[in-house]
């Protein structure tokens, strides 16, 4: 009889927000070496989005320690192999980026904005790493579900895209500048990234067959399905391409994507640990 | 590296008194948890951060109706591979000079990754301490020239403790004379490195299929498909990437041939 890790709502909300600022983080990044002068709200809001969201990242995965105290016992050994052991470096290395790339997007030099774009090249690969990383840790364990999932690590990351995406466009409405042409392409990218992540859930689906029993059968199959592939992936993509043109029909769908990778979090680690 | 040293348990020889499970509560000070009904003699049901070593009691029915009664005495099998140690991310989970695997509970933080990275659900964890916690071979007696408790209280000679080399050479001798006894499904389960995981330290003589004790067929190291996830995860970054780079390419600025549609 194997063990779970129990790893519970703490790990559900870190693997959430961490894929939230690994997308935001690289969904600027992107905006600003491709983007051009209107997207420049776009990139400001994801560099500052992905740093608290960081920090509190940091914070969860402290206080889920067995022994918070020793958390630094972690970054005494560096196993390359481990996405333990990396994942605890990786996530620290892509703080330190995350508050550079924010800082230096206070800034209207443009001596500082180009070495900000340079920096961020190299910051978005560890935002991509932290973003896929939480999906190689749990698919490289013992267990059933988890480990047989070859494509966790490719779900994560494009669910964490679609929620980064989502997290900067529900911001830009907050702070009232929807209108803006960077707001239409931050969509646009959500779109791109909700079907790729449609297409790596069906092919992780089919790869897994049965083992992935948790998840499409049992008591969990309700918040998979309706939760995450119809709230959270189906529906905001009809709202997209068929529905209104209103505003709020675009908040509504971040929301729904916001809440499907939530979902998608919990229902992956949930489902085999209760 | 010490000559490896191994626990041999012989399932064979087992009669289920448990002296082994509750010497080695005594010689680990483990506290008692409440016994379980378990539907058989069992108690407990598995390996808990208080039951290192864990008589198994298995009802096995055969086709006259009669009952097979196999009792085996299981243990960390101390993995020549072991998925724990590889999961470590603080080096609390080493490999001792004898070859067997120890958790250091001054170093341990609790991330609770080992939990999930044992094949046999061994590694559990202690939410008194705050650490993963699991059947240490008796560290501090075989580095006083002491064998294991539960080796040193079983009457029967089940669980036997040596080099492995010496150990290995004798549980095959053992097989083939239970086969000659007409045992014929007696096998070792872990002797051999090439098996599985690099042998196992603590290694079993099995009276039956490894799936009748619970065990599985062939444990494969957890940590096996890191490089495959991690490929596929980055052609799930390069589409994502591609994607928003699309979306905000800036169409004014593309040097020749590209026409605003």
């Amino acid at each position: 009889m194997l063990k779970t890790p129990d790893w519970e709502m703490m790990i559900v909300f870190y693997f959430f927000l961490g894929g939230v600022a690994g997308g935001a983080y690289f969904t600027a990044a992107i905006a600003d070496n491709f983007g051009g002068p209107r997207d420049r709200q776009v990139v400001r809001v994801g560099y500052l989005l992905s740093l608290p969201l960081i920090l509190l990242c940091g914070l969860l995965l402290i206080a889920d320690l067995g022994v918070p105290a020793r958390f630094l016992n972690m970054l005494w050994v560096f196993k390359f192999w481990d996405p333990m052991s990396i994942g605890a470096w990786g996530l620290g290395v892509f703080g330190a980026f995350s508050f550079v790339s924010s800082v230096l997007a206070f800034s209207d030099s443009a001596q500082m904005a180009s070495l900000r774009r340079k920096l961020s090249l190299v910051g978005t690969i560890f935002g991509f790493f932290l973003a896929s990383y939480t999906g190689v840790l749990v698919s490289n364990t013992a267990l059933p579900f988890w480990g047989d999932a070859r494509l966790m690590g490719a779900l994560f990351l494009a669910s964490a895209a679609s929620t980064g995406m989502a997290a900067i466009s529900l911001l830009l409405f907050l702070m009232g500048e929807p209108a803006g042409e960077g707001w239409g392409k931050v969509k646009r990218a959500d779109r791109y990234s909700m079907i790729i992540e449609l297409v790596i859930l069906a092919v992780f689906l089919g790869l897994l067959g049965s083992a992935a029993a948790p998840i499409v059968a049992g008591s969990f199959a309700p918040l998979f399905w309706g939760g995450l592939v119809a709230a959270g992936l189906l529906v905001p993509l009809a709202m997209e391409f068929l529905g209104p043109r209103a505003k709020a029909a675009s908040v509504v769908s971040a929301v729904l994507v916001l809440a499907g990778g939530f979902v998608l979090r919990y229902v992956i680690l949930m489902s085999i640990q209760t | 590296m010490a000559r490896t040293l191994a626990m041999f348990t012989d399932t064979s020889l087992c009669i289920g008194c448990r002296a082994c499970q509750v010497a080695c509560k005594q010689w680990n000070e483990l506290p008692m948890e409440q016994p379980e009904w378990t539907g058989t003699y069992q108690n407990h049901a598995h390996f808990t951060d208080k039951t290192y070593r864990l008589v198994r009691f298995i009802e096995k029915s055969e086709q006259k109706g009669d009952l097979a009664w196999l009792l085996m005495s299981d243990v960390c099998k101390h993995c020549g591979e072991a998925g724990c140690l590889e999961a470590c991310p603080t080096g609390a989970i080493y490999r001792t000079d004898y070859g067997t695997v120890n958790i250091n509970q001054d170093v341990c933080n609790g991330c609770r990754y080992c939990v999930s990275s044992c094949p046999f659900g061994v590694v559990a964890f202690n939410h008194d301490t705050g650490t993963a916690s699991k059947c240490t071979f008796c560290n501090d007696r075989i580095h006083n020239g002491l064998g294991p408790a539960c080796a040193k209280a079983c009457p029967t000679d089940s669980i036997q403790f040596g080099f492995r080399d010496e150990l290995v050479a004798k549980a095959k001798n053992r097989v083939e004379k239970l086969k000659g006894m007409g045992l014929k499904n007696a096998r070792l389960y872990g002797a051999d490195p090439g098996d599985f995981l690099g042998g196992l330290n603590a290694f079993f003589l099995l009276l039956d299929k490894p799936g009748t004790y619970n065990l599985p067929d062939k444990p494969k190291l957890p940590q096996r498909n890191v490089f495959v996830d991690s490929v596929l995860s980055i052609g799930s970054a390069l589409a994502v990437g591609f994607g928003a780079m699309v979306a905000f390419r800036e169409r004014g600025q593309r040097k020749g041939g590209d026409t605003d549609a």
